[in-house]
């Protein structure tokens, strides 16, 4: 049995039964007598400038211990540009935006407090939409734009434009201006998606000896390190950040903005300070999946042959950059991924606007855009009268062929899995008799994403009594990588009972940098890092059990947690016995490693201001929807729903399974139900669970599931994530679906019943998107 | 005024605001935090409790209201329910949980419906849950899991509670 062959395996979750009775402590449940509790005062202008700000009367109330303002952390952070402030200072950018904080003995209490500070503001004429953003003469969100410090080379920046990446590949105005080609033109918008996690954004911070010492409800500890360093000017080595179990992250948790407030708060009292978002506050300041504006442009021949494809995507990123910046950069290989083209070049820009900042939700970006790309290529099929699933049997990429960024794909894939969602339809049929009068559609999508890889570390301790220690700094958001794949491949690396691998919460004073878990990467990142400790520990193991059993190290091998004779089960001696013999003749047995991007090349001059030029873990998913829409009242069920998964290796089936299940529902919210809107002030409308429409139990079905292994990777034990990419094609295949069931063109999402009926009775406005060129060149910057 | 009541067994004696939401009193007062406060408007359900046998938001019943009656939290109903405890069992057993903070108020709606409707189809199963929202996991495997806690209900070796 190949160590491979050991890791495979449907482990049920060890948090689970804690979590079932109530007794896992969440960090929003660990308060207790001694916490100060805080409070922000939040701005109420979306833009504007503070002329007075007197705490004098709040420091007088009950039960206040301290203030914390823009003073006590002066400085900027950011993705690419620090343009992000803890406290608004002297500007106010968005409804909602921290100015100062109060921590007190109750929570009332610094309620009480915080309404009795003094806050005078001079409001600006807010800019709340990107099309304002961009027209001549806009009030600029960021007048001091130039002069921020500039963190990663290489975008584009002007005014309001607050970051521009660009790809260029092959001669796109030549593939244009070719005879023998149809141009197919299409605009697309969608709104923002909110990722209510039951546990919202909190923190607990104390000081000790002279540091802080956070809890949090995070997805990126380091990030929280170094964000809450630079915010209030300490080396982030005086910043320990732990992390208790998350209740739900979907990307919102890469946000660092609580904890630097609980620090300084805990500086200045000397006492345990707990800050969490109340509902409303979550919801309202939540770091959404962005909106965006999009146009595409395609050049097509009889044939149906791609030649050029031009393209540029809108992202508003609200007050501050955030997210966004880095979130440019996943254009080129979301928009510019699934199909074959001859030419193309693409500009992706982040736009500043008045309102709450947006950021990361899983496969961020990818979700629109496959949106657009998709609905697109029904558009060119229906223009040039292709069948949709042949187009994409002839277009998808395949081996040898060339990303938009230049980068070549290895291998084929896409093609193999059209086959397999056609096998999976014939499997499970067609609920098509349950539209019942109804208007009935189907669609078939392709989508392309990444496994976001960067850094990772991992140690590994082996114990005396046999069981090992994992330390990362990997978390537990939920997708169950700390709970299952990663002690199932250490267990599998070692010999071991995944039962017998203890994963240690995260601790940045324990455990090496890492970049956090999200863009499905844990798997394939703190994995990798894992089985490069496990090296040396079976070295050792294997050396002296060798001298033990007086037996060749390669005539040993170690499973069912002893170090056994190769060719006599149950021979040898337990892991335990072994341990114990080593730590008496070399000390501890232990081992670390250690796991970055390894940087697929780009081609030359093809990406502008990109983050990742290439993709290093490609993943592919191919999606499928039958859908019944109610002409009368424009509402559309969910008839069926199949995913054929990219998944490298699965290393646990079934809690893959339960990712592919929970992120497709999280998408039909997205493409059916959960609007955001804005109001006149740029605020989120949609404060709390009555007027945001999450998915219930009777609007979902299950989901028909065929994962797909053996694709290239280079994710140890071939894996690649899978928890991320589920959610990617689910806009994409419902929008293509209703389109196809109402016999009329999508090009917004979400589509809630009075959308639908606006497009059947006509009553749907165009896009003209007057702030996105036709002619590509003139939105973009030098 | 002082409002008493049996929380989980054993006489709760609390002398505050009677207006007081139960879930502050069992999470701020108690430190009981197995009761989630999530949405605070009795949308999402996973505040749950029962009261006197009934499911409901311990968000939206003011401590006040509790005078003389019994109120069984997660906790206590993981000790002595055995619906509870047959529905935690196989939640595990079929790997339903993700990020988990549902689940506390999911099993304290599902015991009792359970206990109230041994022969819920599927689709029953799934309106009974429509006060519970789960972000993580797309409710399929759940209402697997409750299937097969009924299907076990009613086979020859089951216990019918």
């Amino acid at each position: 049995m190949s160590e491979t062959e050991r890791t495979i395996m449907n482990l049920p979750r060890r948090d689970a039964p804690d979590k079932l009775r109530g007794r896992t402590k969440y960090t929003n449940d660990r308060m207790d007598a001694t916490t100060l509790h805080a409070a922000l005062l939040r701005s109420p202008e979306p833009a504007g400038r503070i002329v007075r700000l007197d705490v004098s009367g709040a420091l007088k109330c009950p039960g206040v211990r301290a203030v914390a303002m823009a003073a006590d952390a002066p400085g900027l952070f950011g993705i690419g540009i620090a343009d992000h402030p803890l406290f608004a200072s002297d500007t106010v950018r968005y409804i909602g935006e921290p100015i100062a904080a109060i921590a007190a003995d109750t929570l009332e209490q610094a309620h009480a407090a915080v309404a009795a500070i003094e806050l005078e503001i001079e409001p600006a004429v807010p800019v709340l939409t990107m099309e304002e953003a961009l027209a001549p003469g806009a009030r600029l969100v960021h007048e001091n734009w130039r002069h921020y410090e500039i963190l990663f080379e290489g975008g584009s920046r002007r005014g309001n434009i607050a970051w521009e990446a660009k790809s260029v590949r092959g001669d796109v105005d030549a593939a244009f201006a070719r005879s023998d080609v149809r141009i197919v033109e299409s605009t697309f918008r969608v709104g923002r998606q909110n990722h209510v996690p039951f546990e919202p954004r909190v923190a607990i911070c104390t000081w000790e000896d002279d540091r802080a010492h956070i809890q949090t409800s995070t997805q990126v500890p380091w990030t929280v390190r170094n964000v809450t360093g630079k915010a209030m000017g300490l080396p982030p080595g005086r910043v320990r950040v732990t992390v208790p179990p998350v209740g739900g992250g979907f990307g919102l948790k890469f946000d660092a903005t609580i904890e630097p407030i609980t620090a300084v708060l805990a500086r200045k009292t000397g006492r345990i300070v707990m800050l969490e978002n109340s509902r409303f506050e979550e919801t309202t300041t939540c770091l959404c999946r962005e909106n965006a504006d999009i146009r595409i442009r395609s050049a097509v021949t009889a044939d149906g042959d791609i030649v050029g494809r031009e393209a540029t995507v809108l992202m508003d990123c609200g007050a501050y950059g955030g997210e966004q910046i880095f979130l440019t950069t996943m254009t080129a290989h979301t928009l510019g991924g699934n199909y074959r083209l001859g030419a193309v070049r693409l500009t992706s820009r982040a736009i500043y606007t008045n309102t709450p900042p947006n950021g990361a939700f899983r496969a961020c970006n990818g979700v629109y855009n496959t949106f657009a790309l998709e609905r697109h290529t029904d558009e060119i099929c229906a223009e040039l009268g292709f069948d949709p699933i042949d187009f994409r049997r002839l277009n998808v990429l395949g081996d040898g062929d060339l990303g938009a960024t230049g980068q070549v794909f290895d291998g084929d894939v896409l093609g193999p899995m059209l086959d397999r969602m056609e096998r999976l339809r014939e499997k499970v049929g067609s609920a098509r008799e349950r539209a019942a009068g109804r208007l009935y559609g189907r669609a078939t999508t392709v989508g392309t994403w990444f496994i976001f890889v960067g850094p990772s570390s991992a140690t590994v301790n082996l114990n005396a009594d046999g069981s090992a220690t994992l330390v990362t700094s990997g978390v537990e958001i939920g997708s169950g990588t700390m709970m299952q794949s990663l002690p199932q491949i250490v267990a599998g690396q070692l010999g071991l009972d995944p039962s017998d691998v203890i994963v240690k919460q995260a601790d940045t004073d324990a455990a090496g940098l890492d970049v956090g878990v999200g863009g499905g990467r844990t798997t394939v990142s703190i994995g990798a890092a894992s089985i490069e400790a496990c090296v040396p520990i079976r070295e050792k193991l294997l050396k002296t059990a060798s001298e033990m059993l007086q037996t060749p190290p390669e005539r040993l091998t170690l499973r069912n947690g002893r170090v056994e004779i190769a060719a006599i089960p149950g021979s040898g001696a337990t892991v335990a016995e072994v341990v114990q013999r080593a730590q008496s003749i070399g000390g501890p047995v232990t081992g670390t490693g250690s796991f970055t991007a390894k940087n697929v090349p780009a081609m030359a001059g093809c990406a502008m201001g990109h983050f990742i030029e290439a993709i290093d873990i490609p993943v592919f998913a191919v999606h499928d929807a039958e859908v019944a829409v109610d002409p009368e009242t424009g509402h559309v069920e969910v008839l069926s729903y199949s995913v054929v998964q990219d998944v490298g290796r699965a290393l646990n089936p079934r809690a893959i399974h339960g990712q592919v299940q929970g992120g497709v529902v999280q998408g039909l919210g997205y493409a059916l139900q959960e609007e955001v809107t804005l109001g006149d002030q740029g605020e989120i409308r949609q404060s709390g669970f009555e007027s945001y429409r999450l998915p219930l139990a009777t609007d979902v079905v299950p989901v028909a599931i065929d994962l797909y292994e053996g694709a290239p990777s280079m994710g140890p034990l071939g894996t690649k994530g899978a928890g991320e990419v589920p959610i990617l094609n689910t806009a994409a295949t419902i929008g293509c679906a209703v389109a196809n069931a109402i016999k009329r063109p999508v090009r917004q999402i979400p589509l809630t019943p009075p959308r639908v009926l606006r497009i059947l009775r006509g009553g749907e406005p165009e896009l003209p998107h007057p702030h996105i060129s036709s002619d590509w060149a003139q939105d973009t910057l030098d | 005024m002082s409002t008493t009541f049996q929380l989980n067994g054993e006489t709760c004696r609390f002398d505050g605001d009677p207006m007081t939401p139960l879930v502050d009193l069992l999470r701020r007062d108690r430190f009981m935090t197995g009761t989630k406060a999530v949405c605070r408007e009795g949308f999402c359900g996973a505040c749950t409790v029962h009261v006197e046998g009934v499911p409901v938001p311990a968000c939206l019943r003011p401590v006040g209201l509790l005078e003389g009656l019994s109120v069984t939290t997660i906790e206590g109903a993981s000790r002595y329910d055995a619906e509870a405890r047959r529905l935690q069992a196989a939640f595990e057993r079929v790997d339903v949980v993700q990020c988990g903070m549902c689940f506390p108020g999911m099993v304290m709606n599902l015991s009792q419906f359970l206990r109230e409707n041994r022969s819920a189809d599927r689709d029953a199963v799934k309106h009974a849950m429509v006060g519970n929202i789960c972000r993580c996991t797309g409710y399929e495997r759940i209402v697997d899991a409750v299937m097969e806690c009924l299907a076990e209900a009613h086979s020859p070796g089951g216990t019918d509670v």
